[in-house]
């Protein structure tokens, strides 16, 4: 197995922050666009593009309300979404625990992650 | 291997994002959230509760003890544990609503039907101690019934409400609070306040425990 196997939506620094903050919500939560992008630290802008490539892959479920004068956007995993964290994590402890640094069979992968 | 922004800029379309930065990033914001989100609260709340169980119940045990006739936890007892239980209710306040800040869903309503119940629950069961008094009810009752009974019968009520929802750890706390309480009650009335001081308190440490075990679980080898 290669990296290349691993899903490239996700494969992303900043998707992944967003993939694992939300898998880490009860199934059926959903957690508000300030609130995310408050505890990732990204511009509005930046969140936008990303929650929308998750979104377009059905990895992610946003709605919008109003309230008065103001609108609120919530978004959530789906469980397709939750699905592709998991296979994308198993591929990563194939990948970690099959490999060295070197591409060399490695006798635990988790030395690679504590380093 | 800690991830940091640097790296992210470098690899922002996954171009050198290699599969052990990958995993040290999913550890990293999967341990945030986890420590964000926190359905039960911090461990050290939990630690701070198992100090309250202690320190509250065993002040009443110190004023209660020898007291003959029996009378009641003496007044410091009770001004010490009201302080130390309304440090913990604005704690837990606090812990509630940083935790649910732009969180919503059913598993949050379940969670604030959950802590509602819980507080009117044990609000009716203190409250049932008035006509208690009213009926001039024997020391020895008098002397047991504030110490276990209130968190005996909340204890199996949320015990069963949360084995039927499937919820095993707020079902286990219950059950272990109920037999805390149960065995309190085989101590007298001076004896029952130390039981359920040691006994709250051991709940508490198990948990805090138990939440900094789940809290540092690996996202990625677990």
């Amino acid at each position: 197995m290669t990296a290349d196997e691993l899903d490239p939506l996700i494969h992303v620094p900043t998707r992944l922050r967003i993939v694992a903050t939300l898998a880490a919500l009860p199934d059926g939560d959903t957690l508000s666009f300030t609130r995310l992008q408050d505890m990732l630290e990204l511009t509005p802008g930046n969140l936008i593009i990303q929650l929308r490539k998750l979104e377009e892959a059905g990895y992610l479920a946003s709605e919008k309300t109003r309230n008065g004068s103001t609108q609120k956007t919530t978004v959530a995993l789906t469980s397709q979404g939750r699905a592709a964290l998991g296979a994308y994590t198993r591929a990563l402890r194939n990948l970690l625990g099959g490999l060295d640094g070197n591409g060399r069979p490695a006798e635990d992968g988790r030395d690679q992650v504590a380093r | 291997m800690s991830y940091t922004p640097g790296t992210a800029a470098a690899a922002e379309n996954g171009c050198g994002f290699d599969p052990s930065q990958a995993a040290a990033l999913l550890e990293q914001a999967t341990g945030q959230a986890r420590r964000t989100f926190m359905p039960f609260g911090p461990p050290l709340l939990w630690a701070f509760r198992a100090v309250i169980g202690l320190v509250a119940c065993g002040g009443c045990w110190l004023s209660v003890r020898g007291q003959q006739p029996y009378s009641g936890p003496g007044g410091w007892a009770l001004t010490v544990a009201f302080v130390l239980v309304a440090v913990n209710i604005g704690w837990t306040a606090w812990v509630i609503r940083r935790g649910g800040w732009g969180v919503s869903g059913p598993a949050q309503r379940a969670k604030r039907a959950w802590i509602g119940a819980t507080v009117v629950a044990l609000a009716a069961a203190y409250a049932a101690m008035a006509p208690l008094y009213h009926s001039r009810t024997s020391h020895p009752v008098w002397g047991l019934y504030p110490a276990s009974a209130p968190w005996l019968i909340v204890g199996l009520i949320g015990a069963a409400v949360a084995t039927a929802r499937r919820d095993g750890l707020r079902a286990g706390t219950c059950l272990a609070i109920a037999l805390v309480a149960a065995a309190a009650g085989f101590g007298g009335p001076a004896g029952a306040w130390l039981i359920m001081g040691i006994g709250l308190g051991a709940v508490a440490l198990g948990i805090a425990g138990f939440i900094a075990r789940q809290q540092r679980r690996s996202a990625v080898w677990s």
